[in-house]
C-alpha cells in the first residue's frame, strides 16, 4: 500500500533552541560557581530561584523543545504545523524567562519597578509553551496511536500542561494574594510542580526520546514490546496520581489521600526501573558492537538515573523524601536530563550539520561522514569531567555541604563550556580535513569508470 | 559451476581502470556461470552496466576498502546485501497504478542493517549513476525522511510502501 511521503530538513530554528539552551545552561552555573544559590543560600533565595528556572526553562525547555520541533516529523512522519512558529515559540520563552529572572531580583531585592515582570515573564513562557505544544501536538494527534516515543512525547506534554497551570497559578496568587485566598494553599504544592515538570514532563519526554534516539543510532529493535508499554503507562499513571493526590491533600490532609500519593510515588519507582531494565536491554540486543561515543557517555546519564532512583527509595523509606528533594533535583536535572542532553547533542548536532552542509553534494562527489565532523579524543575527556563533577556535586547535595557542592561544580562547568566547543567545531565543521578521513563509500583515488563522480559514467 | 573470479582490488589501489577486464570477463562467461568481483569499494556504476547485460548482483561487505561483489546472469536479481543486514527476502515488485510503466528497478539496495544516514548515502550514489528513465528500488528499515527533499530537488519520482520489516522505496530518475 502506498504511503504519504513527507519530507523532512532541518528544522530551521533548532540550532538557535540548542545554542541559547546551552547559554543559559552556563549561565545557571556560574550562579551555582558563585555561590548565590542553594546549598550556600536558601532554596527561596533569589540566585536560586533564577538558576532553577534557568535550568529548567533556559536549559532544559528549550532544548527539549529544540529537539521536538527536529524529531517529532521523523517520529511521526508528518511535518510541523508552522517552522515560524517555532521562533515565536523561541522568543516568547526566552524573553518570558528573562523576564521571570527580573521578577525574582525585583521581589527578593525589594525593587519596585520589577515587580510586575514576574507575572508578564511567565504569561510569555506560557505562549510559548502552548505555541510548542500545537506545533508538535498536532503531527503527534494526528497519527495516533503512533509509535511509543510519540505517545509518550504526548503524554509528557499533558504533564507540561500541569505544569504550567501550576506555576500560573503560584505567580497568581503571589501577585495578588488578597484576591484569590481559597487557592493561597496551592504554594505548598512546590513539590507537585517539580514532580509535574522534570518527572511527567521532561522524565517522560526524555524517555520516548530516547527509544527512538538510541536504537536509530545502535541498530536495537525499535518495537520494546510489553517493557515498553509498561514504562509509558505505569510511569504517566504514577506522575498523575501522585501529583493530583498530593495536590488534594494540601486542601483535605487524610490518610487514604497520602497513601494514594505513595502508591503513585512507587509506580514512579517501578516506571524508572522497567525503564532502566529495558534501556540494558537495548544496549545488549544492539546490531552495531562498536557503541558510539554519545551512547556510551549516555550510560552515565541513566546511572545518575538509577542513583536517583535508589536515592529516592531509600529516603522514602526512612521518611525523608522531603529532605533529600534539593540533591534529587539536582540528581535528575543535572545528571539524567542534563546528561542525556549534552551527550545526544553530540550527536544530534554533526548529523544535523552534516545534512545542512552535505546532503546537496552527496552521491555527486566525495563527503565527510557524519563522525569526521566530530573528534571524540577532544570530547571524552569532557564527558568524564561531567560526570566526576556531578558526582562529587551530588554527593556534596546530599550532606549539604556547600563548598564541597561548588567544588564539584568547578568541572561540571568547564566540562559544558568545552562540550559547547565541540558543538561549534561540529556545527562549522572545523575538524573535516584536519584527520586522515575518507568519503561515502569508496576512496578518493578510484577509477573513472566505477567511482561515483558524475559524468564519469561507463 | 564454480563462478569467475577477478580480484581487482591491487589494481584498483595502484589508481588502475579495470572496466575492460570486467567486460572481457562478461563476455568469457560460461552460460549461468557467475562472476565474483573482489574490490575496494561497492562499484554502484557497475550495477547498471551489467543490469543492462540482464546481471543481477549481490554485494558483500567484508570490511574497510574489502568488497564483493557476485553477479549473476538470471531473472532472481538478489538484493545487495551489506554485511550486517538480516536475512530476509525482498518483496517481489508488483505492479502498481503509480509506477505501472516504470522499468524493473536497475539496481537494488537492501539499507536493513546499516546505520543512519548510510542508507540515504548509498541511496544518492545509486541515484547519481541511473540512467534518465531508469528506477532504483531500496529497503530501508526506517522512513528515510531526510532523502525526499535530496531526490525531490534531483528531479525523482518516489514511490514508497510499507513493508513487514521496514520501508520499500521505487526511485526514477528523470528522462
Amino acid at each position: 500500500m502506498a504511503r504519504i511521503m513527507v519530507a523532512s530538513r532541518l528544522s530551521r530554528w533548532t540550532p538557535h533552541f540548542f545554542a541559547l539552551a546551552l547559554v543559559n545552561f552556563v549561565g545557571a552555573q556560574a550562579l551555582v560557581l558563585g555561590g548565590v544559590t542553594w546549598p550556600a543560600e536558601s532554596l527561596g533565595s533569589a540566585g536560586t530561584l533564577v538558576a532553577i528556572h534557568l535550568l529548567v526553562i533556559g536549559w532544559l525547555l528549550l532544548l527539549v523543545l529544540g529537539a521536538l520541533f527536529q524529531f517529532v516529523p521523523v517520529i511521526t512522519t508528518r511535518p510541523l504545523e508552522s517552522q515560524t512558529a517555532a521562533l515565536v515559540c523561541l522568543v516568547a520563552v526566552e524573553g518570558g524567562l528573562l523576564g521571570m529572572i527580573a521578577g525574582f531580583v525585583g521581589a527578593t531585592g525589594g525593587i519596585p519597578g520589577l515587580s510586575g515582570s514576574l507575572p508578564v515573564g511567565g504569561g510569555l513562557v506560557t505562549i510559548g509553551i502552548l505555541i510548542a505544544a500545537w506545533n508538535v501536538g498536532v503531527p503527534l494527534a494526528r497519527c495516533r496511536p503512533g509509535s511509543l516515543p510519540g505517545r509518550m512525547v504526548m503524554t509528557g506534554l499533558a504533564f507540561l500542561a500541569a505544569t504550567v497551570t501550576l506555576g500560573l497559578l503560584f505567580g497568581s496568587v503571589l501577585s495578588a494574594p488578597a484576591a484569590l485566598p481559597r487557592l493561597a494553599p496551592v504554594l505548598a504544592a512546590v513539590g507537585d510542580h517539580a514532580l509535574a515538570g522534570l518527572g511527567g514532563w521532561f522524565t517522560l519526554t526524555a524517555m520516548g526520546v530516547s527509544y527512538k534516539l538510541l536504537p536509530m543510532f545502535m541498530l536495537a529493535p525499535e518495537e520494546r514490546g510489553a517493557l515498553g508499554r509498561g514504562v509509558h503507562v505505569v510511569g504517566a499513571a504514577g506522575f498523575a496520581v501522585a501529583i493530583v493526590a498530593g495536590l488534594a491533600t494540601i486542601w483535605h490532609p487524610a490518610a487514604a489521600l497520602i497513601d494514594l500519593q505513595h502508591a503513585g510515588e512507587i509506580a514512579i519507582g517501578v516506571a524508572t526501573a522497567l525503564y532502566l531494565w529495558d534501556v540494558r536491554r537495548m544496549y545488549r540486543e544492539r546490531k552495531r558492537s562498536v557503541i558510539e561515543l554519545h551512547d556510551r557517555a549516555a550510560i552515565g546519564a541513566f546511572a545518575f538515573l538509577g542513583v536517583a532512583l535508589a536515592l529516592a527509595a531509600a529516603a522514602a523509606a526512612v521518611h525523608r523524601l522531603d529532605g533529600i528533594a534539593p540533591a534529587l533535583v539536582f540528581l535528575i536535572v543535572f545528571g539524567w536530563l542534563g546528561g542525556l542532553g549534552i551527550t545526544q547533542l553530540y550527536k544530534i548536532v554533526p548529523f544535523l550539520a552534516w545534512l545542512v552542509r552535505y546532503g546537496g553534494r552527496l552521491g555527486r562527489g566525495p563527503v565527510p561522514r557524519v563522525q569526521d565532523l566530530v573528534r571524540d579524543g577532544a570530547a571524552l575527556p569532557w564527558f568524564v569531567a561531567y560526570g566526576a563533577g556531578v558526582s562529587i556535586a551530588a554527593v556534596a547535595a546530599v550532606l549539604r555541604w556547600p563548598t564541597a557542592f561548588r567544588i564539584g561544580m568547578v568541572p561540571v562547568t568547564i566540562a559544558t563550556i568545552g562540550l559547547c566547543l565541540e558543538y561549534w567545531r561540529a556545527w562549522h565543521a572545523r575538524y573535516v580535513g584536519t584527520a586522515p578521513s575518507v568519503a561515502t563509500a569508496r576512496p578518493l583515488s578510484t577509477p573513472s569508470s566505477l567511482s561515483a563522480h558524475p559524468g564519469d559514467r561507463p | 559451476m564454480e563462478p569467475l573470479t577477478l580480484d581487482l582490488r591491487d589494481e584498483l589501489r595502484r589508481g588502475g581502470e579495470p572496466l575492460p577486464r570486467i567486460l572481457d570477463a562478461v563476455a568469457r562467461l560460461a552460460p549461468a556461470q557467475d562472476l565474483r568481483l573482489l574490490t575496494t569499494f561497492e562499484p554502484f556504476p557497475l550495477y547498471a552496466v551489467l543490469g543492462r547485460k540482464g546481471f543481477g548482483h549481490e554485494a558483500i561487505h567484508h570490511g574497510e576498502g574489502d568488497w564483493e561483489i557476485r553477479f549473476r546472469p538470471d531473472a532472481q536479481r538478489a538484493p545487495t546485501k551489506p554485511a550486517a543486514a538480516p536475512a530476509a527476502s525482498t518483496p517481489a515488485t508488483p505492479a502498481t497504478p503509480a509506477t505501472e510503466g516504470w522499468p524493473t528497478p536497475s539496481v537494488v539496495l537492501d539499507n536493513r542493517g546499516l546505520q543512519p544516514p548510510e542508507p540515504m548515502v548509498r541511496i544518492l550514489d545509486a541515484f547519481e549513476h541511473l540512467d534518465a528513465g531508469a528506477v532504483l528500488e531500496a529497503v530501508n528499515e526506517r522512513d528515510p525522511v531526510f532523502l525526499y527533499p535530496e531526490l525531490q530537488a534531483r528531479g525523482a519520482a518516489i514511490h514508497t510502501e510499507k513493508v513487514a520489516d521496514g520501508v520499500r522505496l521505487l526511485i526514477r530518475r528523470a528522462g
